[in-house]
């Protein structure tokens, strides 16, 4: 049995870490490439939303390469499509004579380690060490990633920290036990560390908008790098630690009262985190507010127009990015670079004003 | 006071009870009319233009309504009464409301699986002023009323499943059916074709109680097949009342499983997928001759959907369309599309 999952940004080598580390025989899948998602639209369903046709993508060449059973996680809770997610692929799958097993995660952390337990056979406290492990990945993955947005638009050699982060990550898939992973993520900060940077204000741009898209840089055109290098310190709140601990927090009460004049009730996915990220983007002084969503994204499209007035309101600069498999890399680097300009006027502005 | 109802999306899932409510309670209601081009039009203009075509024209139903009223009344429906969510998009629209019209926006939210309807309603018509005695005889009449309407409505469409012509289903929402201009008039054009329209909307479902109905409906079926003058002498109220024996039985929950067993689609956590795949499970004990899936453009749902759908009527060999509509969708286009499925089932 040969496992594979979908790509997810740089989440994929802690996914594929945790596969090694259960000794399950694993395919990981590659980058996501325009030719993926070409191969994934061709037999996708027309009107289902981005994601899928990528992961499908993902799949036919994990496929190629050998792959049997899928791993497939759903919605951890909201009411969004993910949900039917492993449903749909089966079947487009079947339909395409690719028999492959699914292993479908239903909504619960508890339901992932269960199945989990049964696949690889591990026994419960392999089962917590390599849970551990996972976590602390995840979480040294997205501390890499915070440092990143802060050196990018400050490093005086263009390019740093980007090829100390792909190597850091190169380095990473070969970890296999935890005080390996400890010495990794010392090693990687320190490296960060080194870069040359030049201290100065420089305009800041808040990220929000649905998970996936957000967090793959693979999908979303490496919009984080894009606007390091543009000079602007990117901000994203929406991460996959950030959902999982608001599921154990049960955070979403709170949000809801901040957003409370804004938006009544949930959506679905993570609509109500946009309006309230963007809230806080704007009382916090950020430059501007991009919106990343797959097009046609039910919750996404839904509090857009709430989006667009929070910006009507308060004057902060709004990009909203649909992304799908006809969007080009040309045309959303063309609007960055429109956006960066406005977002650049906007924060000189706001320096004078703020002088005197 | 007069309070404004647009004719589109959420008043379709209970057309007539709103407004008939409202009357009951001695108010004065402004339903928008009918859709038309104007209203289409200025939809597309002011929603966001990745929401689905539904909203868009309910959006548009909406700008007409303003000014013309003191209040414009927009439902947050949540989940109904089996705690299955509703379309994700109708949380949102009170909000959305609020942004796009001027005019006072009145809005409950009817979460069943946290409140009951009834309840709800209460604190509404308290917002309005209104007693609880006054609330809760206008919710009785409406709901009289309603279910009058309906059970006329499947009344209606049973006796045209018995029938020997040919016969459609159109699968969709109620506001795709029920909407005219949305839909271009096909349950007009199909009958034009000389075939039956059947609305999915309009068929009881007997699935849920037992299955020895369907035996009762299927005997009836074959007795009209033979003999097309003595269906007509078969009384509808005798078999509802043989439904209600037997509703009385005790294994009805085995049942219940079985028919989910049976039909392969995943438990879906919205109200009207459930009802639909349910629906067409009905609608299969009968002789079928196509089904038409209509689903407006960017419909989040009908994407799910329709792979479940196509699935069902593949497996029974019925033939299946599948037709997107949006604010672009020509009639000449549509009409060629139908008539080339109907040539293909005569």
């Amino acid at each position: 049995m040969k496992v594979t999952f979908p790509y997810w940004g740089n989440y994929t080598v802690a996914f594929e870490l945790l596969a090694k580390k259960l000794n399950l025989e694993v395919v990981p899948p590659e980058r996501t490439t325009a030719k993926t998602i070409e191969k994934g639209t061709k037999i996708a369903p027309e009107m289902y939303c981005f994601p899928l046709k990528v992961n499908l993508g993902n799949f036919l060449e994990a496929i190629e390469r050998g792959a049997d059973t899928i791993l497939m996680p759903t919605a951890l809770g909201g009411s969004c499509r993910l949900r039917y997610y492993p449903f749909v692929q089966e079947k487009v799958l079947k339909e395409n004579g690719k028999n492959v097993n699914f292993i479908v995660f239903d909504q619960s952390l508890l339901d992932i380690f269960s199945k989990l337990k049964k696949l690889s056979k591990a026994s419960f406290f392999k089962m917590i060490e390599a849970t551990i492990f996972t976590f602390k990945a995840l979480s040294i993955i997205e501390k890499l990633e915070r440092k990143a947005w802060y050196l990018r638009p400050r490093e005086i050699e263009k390019g740093d920290t980007d090829k100390v982060l792909l190597s850091a990550f190169k380095r990473m898939r070969e970890i296999k036990s935890f005080s390996e992973l400890l010495r990794f993520e010392r090693e990687a900060l320190k490296e960060l560390e080194q870069i040359r940077i030049e201290r100065k204000k420089v305009p800041r741009v808040g990220i929000v908008g649905e998970i996936y898209t957000v967090c793959d840089h693979a999908v979303n055109f490496e919009i984080e790098k894009k606007l390091g290098n543009l000079g602007v310190e990117v901000h994203r709140e929406m991460s996959l630690l950030y959902h999982l601990k608001k599921k154990i927090f049960f955070s979403d009460f709170f949000i809801q009262r901040k957003i409370k004049p804004y938006l009544g009730s949930t959506v679905g996915g993570h609509g109500r985190d946009a309006i309230y990220e963007m809230l806080k983007y704007v009382k916090e002084g950020f430059d501007g507010v991009i919106q990343l969503l797959p097009a046609y994204c039910m919750p996404e499209s839904t509090v857009r127009p709430i989006l667009e007035k929070i910006h009507q309101e308060t004057g902060i600069p709004f990009l909203s990015l649909s992304l799908d498999e006809q969007v080009a890399e040309a045309g959303i680097d063309t609007r960055i670079e429109a956006f960066i300009d406005v977002v650049e006027n906007y924060f000189k502005r706001r320096q004078l004003h703020k002088k005197p | 006071m007069k309070i404004g109802i647009p004719r589109a999306l959420i008043y379709w899932k209970r057309p007539y009870f709103w407004e008939n409510f409202f009357e009951n309670l001695g108010f004065e209601v402004l339903l928008s009319p009918k859709t038309n081009k104007e209203i289409v039009e200025i939809g597309v203009k002011i929603s966001d233009p990745e929401t689905c075509f539904s909203n868009k024209v309910y959006f548009g139903h909406l700008k007409w309504l303003e000014g013309k009223c003191d209040l414009i009344f927009v439902p947050r429906l949540r989940r109904n009464e089996e705690k299955l969510e509703y379309c994700p998009k109708f949380f949102g629209l009170p909000d959305l409301a609020k942004i796009l019209v001027k005019t006072k926006i009145l809005t409950k939210t009817f979460d069943e699986g946290k409140e009951e309807f009834e309840k709800s309603l209460l604190k509404l018509g308290e917002k309005l002023g209104k007693k609880k005695e006054e609330v809760e005889k206008a919710f009785r009449e409406a709901l009289e009323k309603e279910r009058e309407i309906k059970e006329k409505q499947e009344k209606e469409s049973l006796e045209k499943l018995k029938t020997n012509s040919k016969k459609i289903v159109l699968i969709s929402h109620p506001y795709n059916l029920y909407d005219e201009y949305v839909n271009l008039r096909i349950k007009e054009r199909l009958e034009k074709l000389g075939v039956i329209p059947i609305l999915i909307e309009e068929i009881p479902l007997t699935s849920r109680i037992s299955t020895n109905n369907s035996q009762i409906f299927t005997n009836v079926q074959e007795d009209s097949c033979s003999n097309s003058c003595k269906f007509e002498s078969y009384n509808i109220s005798d078999i509802r009342a043989q439904i209600r024996e037997n509703s009385q039985n005790p294994n009805i929950s085995d049942i219940r499983g079985q028919i989910r067993e049976n039909s392969r689609w995943p438990s879906f956590h919205w109200e009207f997928a459930k009802e639909m795949m349910e629906k067409i499970d009905e609608v299969l004990k009968y002789k079928i001759d196509g089904a038409i899936e209509i689903s407006s453009f960017a419909c989040g749902c009908d994407a799910v959907l329709k792979e479940f759908v196509e699935k069902k009527f593949k497996e029974n060999k019925i033939p299946f369309l599948y037709l997107v509509i949006d604010e672009h969708t020509g009639e000449a286009g549509f009409q060629t599309r139908l008539e080339a499925f109907i040539d293909t089932i005569t």
